[in-house]
């Protein structure tokens, strides 16, 4: 059926159309993609608690269970399973994407961001950040070895940073070190609050990158010692100050701000740390007070340890003290919460300045600052100095065998070897992943064992950790895997025996 | 059909416009089944060349001389239909559609109705009846095998739980592959938010398209292609399900009142399959020779490893008031069995349907009310909607309709996974001797927590549960909480406009917006085991303990669409005719998404108290997020035909999206399709007897797609730093942070693009009593918006990027033949099979494979060269002859040093059967389908294994012979194990994740019902219209590989995402089977 048509039905169309085009001209209505929830800059300021809080979960929690149980004064609990795998040195990659995520992309780039931001007067927050950069790449490569730092943290300029090699990561550490100690002196506004490890101060930053780059030279006694001992000199000679106080972070029983390794625990609801007769057994030789703040006893056991990785064991005890409260290790106990995590402590400043005076690199009494070290731990584990108390001291001082008649042997060796053992007993608990480093470096304290719960061959202890697997599977310059019983670079030239 | 086609041809032929001149006669045709108008219908007066065709409103003219002139209707794929002319000049006309004609009228795209031989795409349509059948609750479900192409996969089958419903295979990496849902012209939202602390915690809340009820759905019409869907734009890629709503008809002589009640049970479809043989307790000792050792009988372990059953009456859990319970040492074949129990449901559903002479209503009410199979009401699911929809015609040339929908849920979904709060991962840990339904009775010392002493000294803090790593499943139904309450609205008005017969100016708004505010309550509890002395038979004290958790999720999504369409048709002349379609589309989405919960690690102060302020330390916000899109969309949709057996369609679009960047934000796309009915020319040969009907059709097509809102820019947050369980949150004191954004973002996107091309054919035999339906097609996704993974180390962990390619490529054949046809009886049969072939052809240079989800043993991935839903772990090692390797001083099977592909979750291909009888007032519904060849990952098959309790544990523990297993010797040569036992306690549960892939192929009787429909003239003294009772069940049996001893593969802890193959301990599934009853006034 035919209609006859007043209007040219293409006329019509064509109108409709310009008319519906007319609506959807107007680009405005299209605007609307500003992200309401999330800024796109940062105040610096606002980015150094993240740098800082990575810190503290990296040596307070992933790497403090590492180090505590390969440092050997924690091994798993025969009650529970999670940390199985790590008494039996049989690790999986997976399980370092987490630490090592918190590494690059909750510290480091957030230091970056930091020292690449254009503001003015933050000079006292760059240098800070460089310092923590420094610190971070430390860990990094003491864990790994070879770790991507010139093409990393860049996003898509390096989609796939290479590797490179552990002497160019601490070439760029003593870098990192000396640009943040010549930005501290640039009078500036301070970031106050916002700095959790000393609010801010130029001189304990000052102090603490000084402390730092001690600690990077010595670990490279073995592998350059000639490296190691100009850096040691130069430090002296420019005056560097050292730490006397813990550089840490203060946590509180306030949910998400406690320690690191208390809030796992939590969250895993499961108390897998237990004392390692490895460790137990050689603070009670000492007849070493300490024990009893490093562990919590269970059930009225006194310092009840099992053998390092017997969890499996038959006719193992179920019953065994735990990490104490004071290094945030005890489930059982809130006030867990509130440990420090260390990033380096007074104590390990004086046995740092005691091994480098030792080896004959900086002018002073061995003595007297092996023993400040160890007065500095006792500090520590909140024994008081001036009542009876400190009798204790004195007494260990002189009486136990790995004290003060081990540093007065003359030949430097046996120093050394007292030093560093004295510091394993300080760290215990509260910087286990530095005193696994040390023990790699020096083969002190030489009484670890092999874990029986071992998967290793005979004689084969872990040396490193493993790359994540999130790497492996994402960086086309991933270099492939290590096994976790190769040494690290400044580790190559030590001889590490496990004790029988 | 013939007849009728013939007759159509014969109106087309003669349908010259008389110009007459005594009466005009005017009306309207409807569809009987919707009553929606029907356009194109032939209308000729009887016995003259007077003839006309309704216009696209289904209206109307047409002259006629004298008086008792008889007009005949007909259409195809509707039965012919005549009236005498009476007194009036209104003639409205419903036809009945003939449903097993060929030329049946669909809703495509944009709610137009289109004749189905006009298509050049497959468009299967289900009505009402077919939907209904199994009596399940979800209309996605229901969909299951009843077309080819569809795959749909139901996870729990219970009310409100996850249903996923993809077309043709999955296209788009990390976007939603999920068909698009529109009802009466608007796409309503059918987002899937797994609910618990991770996608793996398995709380299902469903998906929000199961929020329909289906008895308010007339048709589902299955788009199947992106050719189909290319009007509604970008989100169509994937197809769409275009769902008409029930409506009333006009000139209807009374309220037709309808009412329906199904009455479900429920019971759990498939369980693990257990050993009957060991107890509980563990290996103390191994004897030397491998095949002997000593056990202990731990009274609080979860683990059946200990001793061979004996039958002996032996002590059993704590000591409590120093008594031990006592029990036979043997196996309670069905604890776990008879720990769930029957569930029951009970929809009702009242429709009120009708019209005058101008206007239509249907108001239809449901509620669906619901206590599944775990014991006592705590698994609840209650739904109650109301459904108006309404037309009216204001005058000749502007008409109007209305639909609104109101949906409310409550519910109360059971936790899985593996958290704290799951119940079957309790459930299945229980030691084969230990009688589930036993421990039920909470307020019994020995299975409670907390208890008073004989002195009468209450001891809340204790616990007398056997149970010291698991927790008494009772008490979790009890005291775990996933609380949902959704409310929802969808609907539209639209207003028409006709000045002419051959134009027609529509224009509808729709809007959907709804509310799903979840409810997450955890426990505060610290409890210590009563009986506390270890005696070298248990393990030491174990504080169960949590600082408890409250979280509220809220989701809010509102969604607006308009369209503007305006058409026109014209005929050139006889053989020739044409219409063209040109219209506007803008659409809103607004979320609103607010997850806050009492603080992480903090907890609860108060036990018991569920309140934000009761949160011990601050508040946890967990996410605060707003968006906003909007999309403007111009589109033009041309139709030609010749000689009604020649079919063009052309379709342009061009979308301009907020989400892309500005000056990159416009896309077009295309689509043409064609049909040829080349048995219109064969009309009068002998083939056409046994070739009743014959269709080639052919479609071409490409869709664009935009990003979600806000991805252009790298931007950061609030910091929280995360240990792998802990984390340390900010604000630090008071000290607030912030950190760089996990993902780059990219200011240079651009739109993604897919290009389908599908080919087809439609045959009738026999005057179609046998029909076939074929197509091939091919789709490819590319410059696919992909948040790839980047090293860590560049400081970020992903990259937006354009990037990838997938291709799909596949068959689908339907199949339809009625075997017996008379007055009594009516049987016929009908199939689909379906394989669709995915390929990852490309991702980022440099990225092999693209995380789609899982956790880190065990992922899904899209990998290059692969099917996309590939999973990837470590698994059990194997020599090249497929041979496993075990150690050769253990026996124990070794796993592979790196992750391997280990079966995809796509099933290779899917097939269904069903059969429809009828005898007299009698008919039998059956249908069956299958999936071949997928797999899943079963972490209900890894907990039994690690507990001891499944089959594959029983048998020989010590020292057999691991099943077709090899070692390597001092040479480094694989030798066949015949020597080196294994111990399987120290084997399962330290297998690695790849050996707890389940075979994934299933047949299940999917639906099946037997219904009674009275006469009328056994209803003449009642006041029924009419009366059916009927019984009825939907997925009632499974049948499995007998390698598959744990669940049905259908089920999935991750809902209705991307994320499949998923046996999380995820509760299992369920048959319903119940009566029902329709009856109306």
């Amino acid at each position: 059926m035919r209609t006859k048509n007043i209007y040219n039905p293409k006329r019509l169309l064509l109108l409709a159309l310009i008319g519906v085009v007319g609506m959807t001209g107007c680009k405005k209505f299209l605007d609307i993609n500003q992200n309401p929830n999330n800024p796109d800059s940062a105040d610096p300021n606002l980015l150094l608690p993240t740098v800082e809080a990575s810190v503290g979960q990296v040596v307070g929690n992933a790497f403090q269970v590492y180090g505590g149980m390969y440092a050997q004064y924690w091994t798993q609990s025969p009650n529970a399973s999670q940390y199985r795998g790590i008494d039996q040195y049989r690790l999986t990659n997976t399980s370092f994407d987490r630490p090592w995520l918190t590494i690059y992309r909750n510290g480091l780039i957030n230091a970056d961001l930091i020292i690449k931001n254009p503001g003015t007067s933050l000079e006292y927050t760059k240098g800070i950040a460089y310092i923590l950069k420094a610190y971070t790449y430390q860990l990094a490569t003491d864990a790994f070895g070879d770790v991507p730092l010139s093409q990393a943290l860049q996003g898509n300029g390096f989609g796939s940073p290479k590797y490179d090699t552990q002497e160019l990561v601490y070439d760029s550490i003593f870098n990192y070190i000396d640009k943040g100690k010549a930005l501290l002196t640039i009078n500036s506004n301070s970031p106050g609050a916002q700095d959790l490890v000393f609010g801010g101060s130029p001189t304990n930053w000052t102090a603490f990158a000084n402390t730092l780059k001690l600690r990077a030279y010595l670990r490279l006694t073995k592998i350059n010692p000639a490296k190691a001992e100009a850096g040691v000199k130069a430090l002296y000679a420019a005056g560097a100050k050292f730490l006397t106080a813990d550089a840490s972070i203060k946590y509180s029983t306030v949910g998400g701000n406690q320690n690191p390794l208390f809030n796992e625990t939590v969250a895993l609801n499961t108390q897998n740390l237990v004392a390692s007769s490895t460790a137990v057994n050689a603070f009670k030789r000492n007849n070493d007070p300490r024990v009893n703040k490093f562990y919590d006893d269970v059930a009225g056991q006194t310092a009840k340890s099992i053998v390092q990785g017997s969890f499996n064991s038959s006719g193992v005890a179920k019953l065994v003290a735990v990490p104490s409260s004071l290094v945030g290790g005890n489930l059982a106990n809130g006030t867990s919460a509130t440990a420090p995590v260390k990033l380096i402590s007074a104590a390990e400043s004086y046995f740092l300045q005691a091994e480098a005076v030792a080896r004959g690199w900086a002018s002073g009494d061995v003595t007297a600052l092996f023993t400040s070290g160890v007065q500095a731990s006792f500090d520590a584990t909140g024994f008081p100095r001036d009542t009876e108390k400190e009798h204790s001291f004195s007494d260990y001082m002189n009486n136990a065998p790995d004290a003060l008649a081990a540093v007065n042997a003359p030949a430097m060796e046996s120093k050394i070897k007292a030093i560093i053992t004295q510091k394993y007993y300080a760290m215990c608990g509260f910087q286990g992943f530095e005193a696994w480093s040390e023990y790699r470096r020096t083969g002190y304290p030489n009484f670890l064992i092999t874990s029986v719960a071992s998967t290793l061959a005979a004689g084969k202890l872990p040396l490193r950790l493993l790359y994540p697997n999130s790497e492996a599977t994402s960086n086309l310059n991933f270099p492939g895997n290590q096994t976790i019983d190769v040494p690290v670079w400044w580790g190559k030239n030590t001889v590490v025996t496990p004790a029988p | 059909m013939k007849k009728l086609l013939q007759s159509l041809f014969v109106v087309l032929l003669f349908a010259v416009s008389a110009m007459a001149q005594q009466r005009t006669i005017t009306g309207t045709v409807t569809g009987k089944e919707d009553g929606l108008p029907l356009p194109g219908v032939s209308v000729k007066v009887k016995g003259t060349k007077t003839g006309t065709m309704t216009g696209s409103d289904g209206k109307f003219s047409i002259s006629v001389s004298e008086s008792g002139a008889v007009i005949e209707f007909s259409s195809i794929g509707y039965i012919s239909h005549s009236r005498t002319v009476a007194a009036g000049n209104v003639i409205n006309v419903s036809l009945e559609s003939d449903a097993k004609s060929l030329g049946e009228v669909i809703v495509t795209a944009n709610a137009i109705k289109r004749e189905k031989r006009t298509l050049g795409y497959s468009a299967p349509t289900i009505k009402n009846e077919e939907l209904v059948q199994g009596g399940s609750p979800s209309v996605i479900s229901s969909l299951a095998g009843k077309v080819a192409g569809i795959n749909v996969t139901s996870s729990s089958s219970t009310p409100g739980s996850s249903s996923r419903v993809v077309l043709r295979g999955g296209s788009s990496i990390s976007g939603s592959n999920q068909a698009l849902i529109v009802v009466d012209g608007v796409p309503i939202d059918n987002s899937s938010v797994i609910g618990g602390s991770s996608v793996l915690a398995s709380v299902d809340f469903g998906n929000r398209g199961n929020d329909l009820a289906p008895d308010d759905i007339a048709s589902v019409t299955v788009l199947k292609g992106p050719a189909a869907a290319a009007l509604y734009g970008s989100r169509a890629s994937n197809g769409a399900l275009v769902i008409t709503t029930k409506t009333g008809s006009k000139g209807a002589d009374k309220t037709s009142i309808t009412f329906t009640t199904s009455n479900t049970f429920s019971k759990v479809l498939k369980l693990p399959d257990y050993q009957n043989e060991y107890g509980q307790g563990y290996i103390d000792t191994v004897a030397a020779d491998g095949k002997s050792a000593t056990y202990i009988t731990d009274f609080k372990e979860n683990g059946s490893w200990g001793a061979p059953f004996t039958g002996v009456v032996q002590p059993w859990g704590q000591e409590i008031d120093g008594v031990r319970q006592t029990k036979p040492y043997s196996a309670v074949k069905n604890n776990v069995k008879d720990f769930f129990t029957t569930g029951f449901a009970t929809d009702n559903n009242l429709s009120f349907s009708g019209g005058g002479e101008k206007t239509t209503y249907f108001l239809g009410l449901n509620s669906l009310n619901s206590n599944g199979v775990f014991p006592g009401n705590y698994d609840r699911f209650n739904k109650y909607g109301v459904r108006f929809n309404g037309t009216s015609e204001f005058s000749n040339k502007f008409t109007a309709g209305v639909s609104f929908n109101y949906t409310r849920i409550d519910a109360n979904e059971v936790g899985g996974g593996q958290g704290a709060g799951s119940v079957y991962n309790n459930v299945l840990q229980t030691p084969r001797d230990i009688d589930l339904p036993s421990l039920a009775d909470l307020n019994n010392k020995y299975n409670g927590y907390g208890y008073t002493d004989a002195k009468g000294v209450k001891h809340p803090n204790s616990y007398g549960y056997y149970g010291t790593y698991t927790q008494n499943p009772y008490w979790i139904l009890q005291n775990y909480k996933n609380l949902n309450d959704v409310s929802r609205v969808t609907g539209n008005f639209n207003i028409a406009y006709n000045p002419y017969s051959w134009l027609n100016i529509k224009e509808r708004v729709g809007i959907d917006t709804y509310s799903d505010r979840r409810r997450t309550l955890a426990p505060k509890y610290s409890f210590v085991d009563i009986d506390n002395n270890p005696d070298g038979q248990y393990a030491g004290t174990n504080t169960r303990s949590s600082n408890g958790n409250y979280q509220i999720d809220q989701f809010n999504v509102t969604e607006l669409v308009h369209d503007l369409m305006i058409s026109a048709s014209h005929k050139f002349n006889d053989d020739f005719e044409g219409s063209i379609m040109i219209g506007n589309n803008i659409r809103q989405r607004q979320t609103n998404s607010l997850s806050t919960g009492v603080n992480a690690s903090g907890g609860l102060v108060v036990p018991g108290w569920y309140n934000l302020n009761n949160s011990n330390g601050p508040v946890n916000i967990i996410t605060d997020q707003l968006t906003k899109r909007r999309l403007v969309g111009l589109y033009a949709d041309l139709n030609l035909s010749y000689k009604n057996f020649l079919f063009l369609e052309a379709t342009a679009r061009n979308d301009w999206s907020s989400t892309l960047p500005i000056n990159n934000n416009s896309f077009f796309y295309p689509s043409v399709s064609g049909s040829f009915v080349f048995t219109e020319l064969l009309k009068n040969s002998s083939i056409n007897n046994i070739l009743s009907y014959g269709k080639l059709r052919s479609s071409w097509a490409q869709v664009g797609n935009d990003t979600d809102p806000y991805q252009l820019l790298t931007t950061f947050s609030k910091s929280t730093v995360n240990g792998s369980f802990g984390s340390t949150v900010f604000p630090f004191g008071n000290v607030a942070a912030l950190t760089a954004g996990t993902t780059l973002g990219n200011i240079n996107l651009k739109p993604e693009k897919t290009a389908a091309f599908e080919i087809g054919t439609e045959l009738g035999f026999l005057d179609n009593r046998i029909s076939v339906d074929f197509s091939y097609y091919k789709s490819n996704s590319k410059d696919q918006i992909l948040t790839i993974p980047i090293p860590n180390s560049t400081g970020y962990g992903f990259s937006l990027v354009n990037a990838g390619e997938v291709q799909n490529k596949g068959v689908e054949l339907s199949l339809r033949g009625t075997i017996v046809k008379s007055n009594d009886v009516t049987w016929e049969m009908y199939g689909s099979y379906t394989k669709n072939n995915n390929k990852v052809l490309s991702l980022m240079p440099g990225v092999d494979q693209i995380s789609i989800g899982g956790f880190s043993g065990m992922t899904a991935v899209a990998a290059v060269g692969r099917p996309y839903g590939e999973f990837y772990a470590v698994t059990t090692l194997t020599d090249d002859q497929g041979r496993t390797v075990v150690d050769s001083k253990t026996g124990i099977p070794l796993s592979t040093p790196t992750a391997q592909y280990v079966g995809n979750y796509n099933p290779k291909y899917q097939a269904s059967l069903g059969t429809n009888l009828r005898y007299k007032h009698v008919s039998l519904n059956v249908l069956f389908d299958t999936k071949q060849g997928g797999v899943f990952f079963s972490r209900t098959r890894d907990i039994t294994a690690f507990a001891g309790v499944s089959a594959e544990t029983g048998g020989q523990r010590l020292g057999a012979i691991f099943p077709n297993s090899v070692y390597k010797d001092a040479s480094g040569k694989y030798v066949p194990n015949t020597s080196v036992g294994y111990i399987k306690q120290n084997y399962y549960g330290s297998e690695p994740a790849g050996a707890d892939m389940v075979d994934g192929s299933f047949v299940k009787l999917r639906s099946a019902s037997l219904s009674y429909t009275f006469t009328k003239e056994q209803l003449k003294r009642t006041p029924f219209g009419s009366f059916a009772i009927g019984v009825y069940g939907n997925n009632l049996f499974i049948w499995t590989p007998k390698s598959n001893q744990w669940a049905d593969p259908e089920i999935n802890s991750a809902g209705a995402g991307n994320l499949q193959g998923f046996d999380f301990t995820a509760q299992p599934s369920v048959r319903n089977y119940g009566i029902n009853l329709k009856v109306s006034f």
